[in-house]
């Protein structure tokens, strides 16, 4: 329910990905192209990997690639699927 | 999962600058269906009213809002001063009324999404609210102000049907009949769409959703059924393919009315397989031989509709 010059809003969100095992985890979505090399996380001391990317106002669609495999948020608010058929996760920006 | 913190890399990510375009040459439809049973309490809808006076103001992004009331409710209520005040200058002042004679609430949504579909073009979305939620709450405050994230999902996301979940608890009575009754049914009747439709929803029956034009075209040309039309629509949009997302509108495992009584949540197992049942009959009935597979779906199904029967009744009871 915004308007729609609210679009150009840039607001700072948290991504937290729990793969304490994991070697390599980054995140992919319509706002990187699913770029795996454009957001890479870092693992935190509690081993949960933390990205802070700056989204436009919307809804973002996006995933976790875990150590090369696409892997749901299941914190996330919403699942859809990307242009490729597979279930992805949704994030609103407001 | 998002919070903001300090002392991490922040990155900039790239709008959808086409999506965003396509988003504002379309309109919303706001289509509320008034609850049945008025309430004595007005606070519930007050605060729906003013979520609807604001889409009201925004005329360039919504379309005047349908308000449906069943001519049952106005009749019961027509020497009620209070009633008659909140109809003319709340509901009546922010959006349109379609006062129609219904035989259920789908027919309610029938009516509505039919008379703003009428009035739409073929980039719009149609938002069904329904009236009968706590929205004076916390909890309904907090779904009031996720709701406008349906249509925009579909218009920003290019999404055909968008549900609306609400989290409950595993012992919820809505989350029990779901549980045992719908998705147990719908494993029996089309296990292949309902395991699809799962990958999505946990709350098939949900009264939370927005559908694009072209869809509800087609949904609106199909039969409707008295009830259960969102298990309905899911079924349909796995057949054809269509694009589905769900979306977390809030939480009300806290509310006291979250509790059904056990006479209600019977009632809603059996009219959810009568309703399945019939959507298999006509989409199987010009098969040859059908009649002997639909004899042993019927009896699976009435062994698990029994089962989801004593599950209730243990936990509700």
């Amino acid at each position: 329910m915004h308007a729609h010059g609210h679009r150009k809003t840039l607001r700072p969100i948290t991504f937290i990905c729990n793969a304490p095992q994991a070697h390599a985890v980054s995140l992919v979505g319509d706002f990187n192209a699913w770029n795996p090399t454009a957001h890479p996380m870092k693992q935190m001391p509690d081993k949960a990997w933390l990205l802070n990317v700056e989204l436009h106002h919307g809804h973002h669609r996006y995933v976790f690639l875990v150590d090369g495999n696409l892997t749901l948020d299941p914190r996330a608010q919403g699942i859809t699927r990307n242009d490729k058929g597979e279930r992805v996760s949704l994030v609103p920006v407001s | 999962m998002r919070k903001t913190a300090t002392g991490t890399k922040t990155t900039r990510a790239r709008a959808p600058a086409k999506k965003a375009r396509d988003a504002t040459r379309s309109r919303i439809h706001p289509v509320v269906i008034y609850p049945f049973r008025q309430p004595n309490d007005y606070s519930d809808l007050c605060g729906l009213y003013q979520l609807i006076a604001r889409l009201d103001a925004e005329k360039g992004k919504y379309a005047r809002p349908i308000t449906v009331m069943d001519r049952k409710t106005h009749c019961a209520m027509e020497h009620d001063s209070s009633f008659l005040d909140f109809r003319k200058s709340t509901v009546g002042r922010h959006s349109d009324i379609l006062d129609a004679w219904c035989v259920d609430t789908c027919q309610m949504w029938y009516s509505g999404l039919g008379s703003a579909f009428e009035k739409g073009g073929a980039d719009d979305v149609y938002w069904l609210i329904p009236g009968d939620f706590n929205y004076g709450t916390a909890v309904g405050q907090e779904v009031l102000g996720r709701l406008h994230d349906l249509p925009e999902i579909i218009l920003e996301l290019e999404q055909d049907l968008c549900i609306g979940e609400i989290a409950t608890d595993h012992n919820n009575s809505k989350q029990l009949i779901d549980t045992y009754g719908t998705f147990a049914l719908l494993y029996n009747w089309f296990p292949a769409e309902a395991q699809e439709i799962r990958q999505f929803t946990e709350r098939p029956r949900s009264e939370f959703f927005a559908i694009r034009h072209s869809f509800l075209r087609e949904i609106l040309a199909q039969r409707w059924y008295a009830y259960e039309q969102t298990v309905v629509m899911l079924l349909q949009a796995v057949f054809s393919k269509k694009r589905i997302s769900r979306f977390f509108v809030g939480n009300i495992s806290d509310l006291p009315e979250g509790g059904e009584s056990l006479a209600s949540a019977m009632q809603q197992v059996e009219r959810t397989e009568r309703v399945i049942k019939t959507f298999w009959r006509e989409r199987h009935q010009p098969r040859i031989g059908w009649t002997e597979q639909y004899r042993v779906l019927e009896a699976q199904s009435e062994q698990i509709r029994r089962t989801a029967l004593v599950i209730l009744q243990n936990l509700l009871g």
